[in-house]
This record gives structure tokens, C-alpha cells and sequence, in this order.
């Protein structure tokens, strides 16, 4: 095996020390000169006709710059995916949060003071909140459309009926995932400046930097080079920061005012307007033959949207086909409606679509795994994708490390002996998952990763990507990836921020891209760097660049070490003799990915496919229904980790966010009001709630990836409440299918039992 | 209207004048600048807003600034001495700790507290200490193994 010296290692994250001292500035710590605050007056209502609004009183509070609404924008329609969204409602409002003006002051006192002078008159419209009471014939419309689908999904491959006739078992369930919130620490934030020549500067916390600029450019009436996205520090975003409304309404205000505007939401705020996980219905129906084969999978998929159309469709069609590339099921008859609600827009959550998925197909096959008397584990691995197979969708597995992960994580979680235990009401379950890295069919325009590596005089290395570190480590890995590229040290490499007038048109951090898309990406411009710096170097040394080698902050003649020179001294020299330009390397790295086949579905959409298996080993109180998770072993299929400790660390938070979805989260919501909007009423996992999280890491090293790697972010999350589900299950028999899986549903379940 | 306030933050006195209804994360933030204290929630939930009032953990976002007259307060910028910063820093940068890092500043100070009044604390008296400070991106394993990394040295 190849030997690096800095691919590999646990190293800490490159800015952490900023971080940890707290100089680095995040998104809602800036402060520009002349800035005034921005608040945003959101409906009250789920459905509502806008008759009046009377801004006047607040435009004369003392200390108000602006007030707007909907006529101080351009009205254009615009969105991600479907043409839906207004920067403030125009004429109607279709959410409980839905914005409906805003203010801009010299503080956020009278800002929020402001606010509760503007007087708006509305008419209520009957409103419905579920997805399948919103599908009926009849349901109230939220937009000016035939019905309240925005997509249908619908795949059929082979035959399911004569599969299911020919199973030996036929396991079908409803299964329902709740809606929760991302609850990063960092509410949603902006910062928006309008320079005199029309140009707007958005600081903003944002996964998708160059992307956003086409919604945003549209909307505002503004070309794609007017907006220019800078990306500083910022608290997590496991999703939910990709387009937001509240970045264009700190935009609108900026216009109007000539001022920077700062425009960050209050807690519940993000609660109520933010970009929850799409809450799904899940009918699902799975046959095998007794030996375990699965014979046929049928879905259907009914996905709540919200007031308006996120990223929701894509995430039900995930749902709808990911799992089909984990398992060979033979016979697929598949279903996926998104539909409006009059509730918060939903949207992505890590894991996309495919956690939902996960949940009912990893449930479901614990039961058949039953039912046909197999081990959980084995009937995985049987059904399992392996490397070098083409799923049944076109997906090429490069590399599978998922039988690896089974093995390993069963042998570290003693699987066998804890799976028969009965002394106390404890069980083990266990979940596995496959996903992407990177996904075409959600990014349409093109697939790939670019990076620019320019070279200073002292031999400092400086990388621009466009992507987005949200905190996963990103910055480190490209500078492990460029370090390593060109043969020196990690304190030699700087990753800037991203900035869009700088750097590369990046798609951004989603769907578990980043270190793929963007680590080739920089590996690539890396690499011209190099080839530059050994030509350079190649005639300081009057040798061959051929000839060189480029290690240890050195250049020197591969065979002959003591003729080198140092990688700094080449970068003066080119420097210098160059009338000062400094060597920078673009590149870019473009995979064989493609667009499915709109019937079909047909068609690799990613580049490498990640796979996991994780155990929770967990004790019921069965007076309380409570869960006490006692271990919990998670092992990820990476390729390579660029960074194991990252890696790890991407693990871990991952399994507790998933452990909060399963046991603790959940928003609760009353004709379209979210009921516990805060971290007192809605509780994430606390360092009590988690037991300690082993992470295995299996390398079996994917061909597509920067030295192997493959993505880590959401394969994370996705098998945490499957496997918690299963685990409950081996440790009292009783089947939970809808999330939260809280004591109350325990109770219930084990008095049914009985 | 306004009230005079005098309090110490990290080690400096100040003279300031601040409305009734500012909070002491106002006046950390808004009036001296300092930015490393952050606001998650605004409402005593998150932690991510901790410093240490005589040298004991508050939300600063629960704390009226003028209660916190005559007192003294340690933020996170307070940490770093002589361009060093504390070795609880440290540990959390080696061991991986920081992810995002907004709730780090707040989870630093708070294993402050912890490690002034029991300097070998066990995993399970750290998860207690820290149960006030949400963090979303690590799981809190590998911020419990930079208190331990301290505690066993």
C-alpha cells in the first residue's frame, strides 16, 4: 500500500484553534459599518387571504430605515425547483411563519417594536396540514394549481405481483417518519450590502454558495454575476441552510435602505420557517424466499411539502429507489407523492430521503428475517451490493465495503451472544444503509468539483474551492488532499473561504459530495500546481521535470535526494522571474455520472456509494417505557478516511442525531402551529442522553475517490432508528413503525402484547 | 433610559451605561464586542451563550446585564492569555472536539467550572457538568475524551 504523509492521519481540523478560542467569526457576529438589523413579520395564519397591509406607523418609529413588503420586491416567481417561492408574500400566505414584511432599524429593539405596528388584515382560508387529506379531491388549494401534488414518483421493474406469489414471506407495514428539525447551534443568518453599483454582497451561512446565486439572482431581477455569495464560520446546517428567504429579504432591505442589513433568526423563528425533514408515510411491502433472497419491494411514499416546494420531491424520490442499490430486491413497484400542506416547507435533513427509506426497509427485514428464521446480519449480506456489481438502477458500486461493515461491526458489538440474551429486557438491533456521493439526479445542471491552488512567495499554498465547511472538517480535508499533492506540510496550506467572486463555481455541500467532488477538485488543481512548480524547478536544477519528485517540502531528483531545492525557493523564483505572478493551478474533475432516465430511472448518479452498518444495544423499563441506549457500535464504509479523527467525529454526531430523530425529536404541531418551537419544549440529545459511540472504520478504497475516500456525512445518520427500532424489538417484542419511538408507544405496544 | 453598570470582564474593568432590559449577552456582544459568547437561542437552553460569573456557569443570555453589577466575568476571549490559548483549548482542538465550534466557547468555560472544583472528574460527572451545553455536530464523545485527557494528566 502507498505510503503518505499526510493522507491518513488524525490530524485536528485547520481552523479549529480560531474556533476553540472563539476569534472566528460566524455568520451572525458580523458587524459592518453603518449595518442596521432586520426582523421579519411572519403570518399567524396557515392559510390566509392578505387583504391590507398598513406599514405606516412603523415607518415612523424613530430609529426605522425601512419597511417592506411585498411591493418593494420584484414579485418574481422563483425557486430551487419549482417557480413557487416569493421573497414576501404576495396577496397570500401558506404557512405559520410565511413571511409577510420586514423591517430594517437602527437596533433590533425597534426593529421588534416596528414589527408590532404594522397592521395586516387577513381573511383566513380553510387550510389542511396532512399530505393525504391535502391529496383528496375537494382539500383546499395553497397554490393557484389543479391540486396540491407538486411531483409524483413511479418506477416499476419486473414483476412484484409474480415475486410476492413465488415468496416464501411476504412482510408489508405502514411506517411513518416524524418531522425534525436540523436545531444546528447557529440559527439561519445573513448579512446583505448593496454596493452603489448595484452589486449585492450576501454573507451568508449557506451549503450551496454559487448555486444559491441562480434562485436568488432571479428573484431579484439581478444577473448571476450582480450577487455575490461569501461564505464565513458558521454553526452546522446538516441541510437545512440551502436557499432561505430570509437571505433575499435582508437583500430587499439592503436596497432599500443603502445599508448593510443583518438578518438572523430568532429560535423559534427557524423553527417555524426553516427547512425541516420531509415527514413520509411509508407503505411498504418486501417478499423473500426462505433462504432468505428477496424477491420484490413495493412502495409508496406520501411526503409532506409544506407551503412551498424546497428540495421535498427529490428527497421523496429518493426514498422512493435509494434502498433498491443496497439490496438486490429483483421486482420493484414503486410510488412517491409530495404534496402541499399548509405547514413549514420541508426539505433536507441529512440523509435525504434515504433516512426515512432506511428506517422502513431495515425495520422490515428484521421481520422477515424473523419470519424465515435467519440471522438479521446474514440476510444483509446475502441481499447486500458488492463491489464491481451494477444495481438494478445502473448504480456502479466501485467499492462495497457493506459485508465488512456487518462483520465487523457484529463482531465488535457482541452480536451473537446479546442477540439471544433474555435475563433482563435487552436487546440488540441492527440497521445497515448505502448512499451517494454526490447525486445527479438532484444536481442537474452538471456534475463535477473544481479547485484553484495558488502559490505564494514563502511557499504558502493557498486553496479555493466552492464548497461549504459548515463545521464537518471540509477546509482540513482539502488541505490534507493538496498538502499531500504537493509534497509538503498541512501548516503549509491555507483554505480560503469561499467567495464567489474568487472562487470556483462549486455545487456546494450536499448529498455527501464535499469530499469527493470538491477533494478531487482541488487534487486536480494541486496537481497542476505541481506540474508547474517541477518544471520550474526542473530548470533551477537542470534536470528533467520528469525526473523530479516533489516530498517533503523539497524538490528533488527521484533516486538522488541531496539534489533538491526547496518547494519555497521555487515559488520565489517563479515568482520573481515571472514579473511577479504566482504559480496557480486550476482543476477540475468531472465523473462518469448521468441523469436517470426520466420512466426508467435507469443510470449511475454518483460517483461512489457509501455503505454502513450500525448496532444499538438498548434496555427498556418496562414500568416507564423508557430506552436506555447502552452501546452503540457504528461501522461506515469509507473508501479511505482522508481524516480519521474527522471521520470519526462526522460518525458519532451523526449517530446522535439520528438516536434524537428516533427517540427524543419531534415537532408537534396543531393545525399547522409548531407547539414546542424551542430547545426547552423540542430536546435534541444531551451529553446524558448517548452512550458511548464506537466508530469502525472500513477502507476497502473506492477507485472514484481522492486517495480513495468516499463520503461520510449522511451514511452517518440514515440506520440510527432502524437499528434502535430493532433493537427495542429483539428486547421486548414489541414492533414500533412510526418516530418518535417514545415510551408512551412502548407502553401501549407491550399492553397489546400481553 | 439608561443605568450605570460597572462589572469586570476578563479582568478588565468597565464603566458602561445600559439599559434595564439588556441582558449580560448584549453588552458581551452588542457594547464591548466581544463576539466568541454566542447567542443559540435566547432563552437559557443551549448553553452556547456560557461564561462564568464569579467563576461559576450562566446562560449570559438569562443574566440582566445589570445584575451582573460589581461582578466578574470570564468570557471566552478571557481564556487566551498572553496570545496562549488554555489548555482546555488545547485538548479540544487535539482531540478532535470542535466541529462547528458554536457551542465550543460556551462548553469550554463550562468544563472550566467543571475542572476548577474537581480536577479528575469521571465521564459520567463530565456528561452531568456539560448536560446545560447542546452541541449538534459531535455526538459529545470526543469532547468527554478531551476532559478526560486533562483529567488523567
Amino acid at each position: 500500500m502507498e505510503e503518505y504523509s499526510v493522507i491518513g492521519r488524525r490530524l485536528p481540523q485547520i481552523d479549529a484553534r480560531e474556533r476553540a478560542a472563539g476569534v472566528a467569526d460566524f455568520v451572525s457576529d458580523i458587524k459592518l459599518p453603518g449595518m442596521l438589523q432586520g426582523r421579519i413579520l411572519r403570518s399567524p395564519y396557515p392559510h390566509a387571504r392578505i387583504l391590507r397591509i398598513d406599514t405606516s406607523k412603523a415607518r415612523r418609529l424613530p430609529g426605522v430605515k425601512a419597511v417592506v413588503t411585498a411591493e418593494d420586491t420584484p414579485k418574481i416567481p422563483f425557486g430551487p425547483r419549482s417557480d413557487d417561492w416569493m421573497i414576501l408574500a404576495v396577496d397570500k400566505v401558506r404557512f405559520i411563519g410565511d413571511e409577510v414584511a420586514a423591517v430594517a432599524a437602527v437596533d433590533e429593539d425597534t426593529a421588534e417594536e416596528a414589527l408590532s405596528l404594522i397592521q395586516v388584515e387577513y381573511e383566513e382560508l380553510p387550510a389542511v396540514f396532512d399530505p393525504i387529506e391535502a391529496m383528496q379531491p375537494g382539500a383546499p388549494l395553497i397554490h393557484d394549481k389543479e391540486r396540491n401534488i407538486v411531483a409524483e414518483f413511479k418506477l416499476i421493474k419486473g414483476d412484484v405481483d409474480r415475486a410476492f406469489g413465488e415468496s416464501d414471506v411476504v412482510h408489508s407495514d405502514r411506517y411513518y417518519t416524524s418531522q425534525v428539525y436540523q436545531a444546528y447551534l447557529e440559527p439561519m443568518a445573513c448579512v446583505a450590502q448593496f454596493d452603489p453599483t448595484g452589486k449585492l454582497t450576501l454573507y451568508v451561512a449557506t451549503q450551496i454558495p454559487s448555486m444559491t446565486r441562480i434562485p436568488y439572482a432571479k428573484a431579484l431581477g439581478l444577473s448571476l454575476e450582480k450577487v455575490r455569495v461569501v461564505v464565513p464560520y458558521y454553526g452546522g446546517a446538516f441541510g437545512a441552510k440551502m436557499e432561505t428567504n430570509l437571505h433575499l429579504v435582508a437583500a430587499i432591505l439592503s436596497r432599500k435602505t443603502g445599508r448593510p442589513v443583518r438578518l438572523v433568526n430568532h429560535r423559534m423563528e427557524d423553527f417555524m420557517a426553516g427547512n425541516p425533514r420531509v415527514p413520509m408515510y411509508i407503505d411498504l411491502k418486501i417478499g423473500a424466499k426462505k433462504d432468505g433472497t428477496l424477491m420484490g419491494k413495493e412502495v409508496k411514499v406520501i411526503g409532506a411539502a409544506g407551503g412551498r416546494a424546497v428540495y421535498s420531491m427529490v428527497i421523496v424520490a429518493t426514498a422512493c429507489y435509494r434502498p433498491d442499490s443496497l439490496y438486490h430486491f429483483r421486482n420493484l413497484r414503486t410510488e412517491g407523492l409530495t404534496v402541499y400542506t399548509n405547514t413549514v416547507p420541508t426539505s433536507c435533513f441529512r440523509g435525504f430521503g434515504n433516512a426515512q427509506m432506511t428506517f422502513a426497509v431495515e425495520s422490515s427485514l428484521d421481520m422477515i428475517a424473523e419470519a424465515i428464521g435467519l440471522d438479521p446480519a446474514e440476510l444483509r449480506i446475502k441481499n447486500g451490493l458488492k463491489t464491481g456489481e451494477v444495481s438494478i438502477h445502473g448504480w456502479k458500486i466501485g467499492s462495497s465495503g457493506l459485508e465488512e461493515c456487518v462483520r465487523k461491526a457484529t463482531a465488535a458489538s457482541g452480536w451473537k451472544e446479546k442477540r439471544v440474551q433474555r435475563r433482563f429486557a435487552r436487546g440488540i438491533g441492527l440497521a445497515c444503509c448505502n448512499h451517494v456521493s454526490g447525486n445527479r439526479a438532484f444536481a442537474r445542471e452538471f456534475d463535477g468539483g473544481a479547485g484553484i491552488v495558488r502559490i505564494g512567495r514563502e511557499g504558502k499554498v493557498l486553496v479555493y474551492h466552492g464548497e461549504s465547511d459548515m463545521g464537518q472538517g471540509q477546509r482540513t480535508v482539502f488541505a490534507q488532499i493538496v498538502a499531500e499533492e504537493l509534497g509538503i506540510s498541512l501548516d503549509q496550506v491555507e483554505v480560503a473561504q469561499v467567495d464567489t467572486d474568487v472562487s470556483p463555481f462549486g455545487m456546494g455541500s450536499f448529498a455527501t459530495r464535499g469530499t469527493v467532488f470538491g477533494g478531487n477538485g482541488v487534487k486536480a488543481a494541486a496537481a497542476d500546481a505541481k506540474r508547474q512548480v517541477l518544471e520550474i524547478a526542473a530548470q533551477m536544477l537542470e534536470a528533467n521535470p520528469a525526473d523530479l519528485e516533489a516530498k517533503g517540502g523539497k524538490i528533488y531528483v527521484k533516486g538522488s535526494p541531496e539534489k533538491s531545492i526547496p518547494f519555497q525557493k521555487v515559488a520565489e523564483n517563479s515568482l520573481y522571474k515571472r514579473g511577479g505572478a504566482p504559480i496557480v493551478g486550476t482543476g477540475f474533475w468531472v465523473p462518469d455520472t448521468v441523469i436517470p432516465d426520466p420512466v426508467s430511472k435507469y443510470g449511475n448518479i454518483s460517483p461512489a456509494y457509501p455503505f454502513a452498518c450500525q448496532i444499538a444495544e438498548v434496555e427498556v423499563d418496562t414500568e416507564t417505557g423508557q430506552v436506555h441506549l447502552l452501546n452503540y457500535v457504528a461501522a461506515h464504509d469509507v473508501g479511505r478516511a482522508i481524516n480519521p479523527q474527522t471521520t470519526e467525529g462526522q460518525i458519532q454526531g451523526g449517530v446522535a442525531q439520528g438516536v434524537g430523530w428516533a427517540l427524543m425529536e419531534n415537532m408537534i404541531t396543531e393545525r399547522g402551529r409548531i407547539l414546542n418551537p424551542n430547545f426547552r419544549d423540542y430536546i435534541i440529545p444531551g451529553p446524558l442522553d448517548l452512550p458511548p459511540i464506537k466508530p469502525i472504520l472500513v477502507e476497502p478504497i473506492e477507485p472514484n475517490g481522492p486517495f480513495g475516500a468516499k463520503g461520510i456525512g449522511e451514511p452517518a445518520l440514515n440506520p440510527a432508528p432502524a437499528a434502535l427500532a430493532n433493537a427495542i424489538y429483539n428486547a421486548i417484542g414489541v414492533r414500533i413503525t412510526e418516530l418518535p419511538i417514545t415510551p408512551e408507544k412502548i407502553l401501549k405496544g407491550l399492553k397489546e402484547k400481553k | 433610559m439608561k443605568y450605570p453598570l460597572t462589572l469586570m470582564v476578563n479582568d478588565e474593568l468597565y464603566e458602561l451605561e445600559v439599559p434595564a432590559n439588556w441582558t449580560l449577552l448584549d453588552v458581551i456582544r452588542d457594547e464591548l464586542g466581544l463576539t466568541g459568547s454566542k447567542q443559540g437561542c435566547g432563552g437559557g437552553e443551549c448553553g452556547a451563550c456560557t461564561v462564568l460569573l464569579d467563576g461559576e456557569p450562566v446562560n449570559a443570555c438569562l443574566v440582566l446585564a445589570l445584575q451582573a453589577a460589581g461582578r466578574s466575568v470570564l468570557t471566552i476571549e478571557g481564556l487566551s492569555k498572553g496570545g496562549k490559548i488554555h489548555p482546555i483549548q488545547e485538548a479540544f482542538i487535539a482531540q478532535g472536539a470542535i466541529q462547528c465550534g458554536f457551542c465550543t466557547p460556551g462548553m469550554v468555560l463550562s468544563v472550566k467550572a467543571l475542572l476548577d472544583r474537581n480536577p479528575k472528574p469521571k465521564d459520567l460527572e463530565i456528561r452531568e457538568a456539560l448536560a446545560g451545553n447542546f452541541c449538534r455536530c459531535t455526538g459529545y464523545q470526543k469532547i468527554v475524551e478531551a476532559v478526560l485527557s486533562l483529567a488523567n494528566r
